[in-house]
């Protein structure tokens, strides 16, 4: 309910956003501004799929938009991150810190992300290569599985 | 996870110190050192505040005062018992749009309690000189639920501001008893969850 990775749109929100994207489209001319606020209601949804419909328009806007960039890399983290695509999350974030190194939302961002995956016993599987990879990502799977049943 | 009793949502032009007020309330601390970084949308803090020999859990929404997120930002207002709506005193244009996002507020949640905040007193009380005169501010806080001038650079009257937002919702009856019911609701649905988990 509260939080930026808990926190969801409401449906008239969406449908508002959705259909000014749609009737643009419609005219052949989308502008940056509603793909945009679309997009960045559609990594709000409560539905897996409306999320990675909203990913798919801001790698669009990333690819297109250079201006924006820090806003795509952004909500393009907090998509990934609802959807507990948490490695792929965190390397937008990388990409985002590349750029501000010391920025505090996104840092806050990270931290949150770290806590989820710590929680859902996924720890091990954020290193990338190396022993390490191996030994934390079995503790991991280990936990996981242990807390499903 | 706790739910906030509370919502209180920030609003103002970019550049007036919403983020910083946060910061300074939530951490104690004020960066200095870092350059500008205009928020993104919105960003959430909570913290644990006490009134009246209650513990109460607030949830801060912070919002982004580039115009370029204004769509997205009105989102957050939508059950906020309280805003708190930023004005640099030394920059007139950051006056200019008040009234604007005053309006906003109500068309959505038409009892939220309304605070006004000038920012960066320390700038004031030191060399910058006042571009909002006082009279005007006067005037147009007697509608609202209080003023305050604060510094997040040195802490002046950011507890208060915040202490009497919470006392002030604390101090509502209708809104305590809101308060007290999604409580009980609460607990009820992870007394479920228990339950559940354990089959
Ligand atoms: N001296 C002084 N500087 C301040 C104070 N509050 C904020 N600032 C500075 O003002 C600038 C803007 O502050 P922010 O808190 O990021 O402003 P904001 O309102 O969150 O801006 P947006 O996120 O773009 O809407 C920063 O460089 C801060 O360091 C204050 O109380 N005193
Ligand atoms: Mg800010």
């Amino acid at each position: 309910m509260d939080d930026v990775l808990d926190e969801v749109v409401s449906s008239e929100d969406l449908e508002k956003f959705e259909k000014v994207f749609h009737e643009q489209l419609h005219q052949g001319n989308v502008t940056h501004k509603a793909q945009f606020e679309y997009a960045w209601c559609l990594v709000r949804s409560k539905y897996a799929t409306d999320i990675r419909k909203g990913i798919l328009l801001l790698k669009e806007l990333f690819n297109s938009h250079a201006e924006g960039k820090r806003d795509y890399l952004f909500y393009l983290a907090i998509g990934n991150a609802r959807i507990k695509e948490y490695n792929k999350a965190l390397h937008y974030i990388k990409r985002f810190l590349e750029i501000e190194p010391t920025n505090q939302q996104v840092l806050a961002l990270e931290r949150q992300i770290n806590k989820r995956m710590e929680t859902e016993g996924l720890v091990g599987m954020a290193v990338a290569g190396g022993a390490v990879l191996a030994l934390g990502g079995l503790v991991g799977l280990g936990i996981a599985l242990a807390s499903r049943k | 996870m706790s739910r906030c009793d509370f919502k209180i949502v920030l609003l103002g032009s970019e550049h007036v110190g919403k983020t910083s007020l946060v910061l300074r309330f939530v951490n104690c601390r004020f960066n200095s050192g870092t350059p500008y970084q205009n928020t993104i949308g919105a960003a959430f803090c909570a913290k644990t505040m006490h009134s009246n020999g209650k513990d109460l859990n607030i949830g801060i929404w912070d919002t982004a005062g580039s115009e370029r997120y204004e769509a997205m930002t009105r989102m957050y207002y939508r059950g906020a018992h309280a805003a708190i709506i930023c004005y640099d005193p030394c920059c007139a244009s950051s006056w200019a749009r008040l009234r604007h996002w005053l309006a906003e507020l109500r068309t959505v949640e038409e009892d939220c309690k309304v605070y006004l905040c000038g920012t960066k007193k320390d700038l004031l009380d030191t060399n910058s000189t006042r571009e909002v005169p006082e009279d005007i501010i006067a005037t147009y806080s007697q509608g609202l639920n209080g003023h305050y001038l604060t510094s997040s650079k040195t802490g002046e009257n950011v507890e208060e501001l915040f202490q009497k937002i919470v006392d002030d919702c604390v101090a509502d009856r209708d809104l305590m008893q809101k308060v007290e019911e999604s409580r009980v609701q609460l607990a009820k649905e992870q007394e479920k969850d228990k339950s559940y988990c354990l089959c």
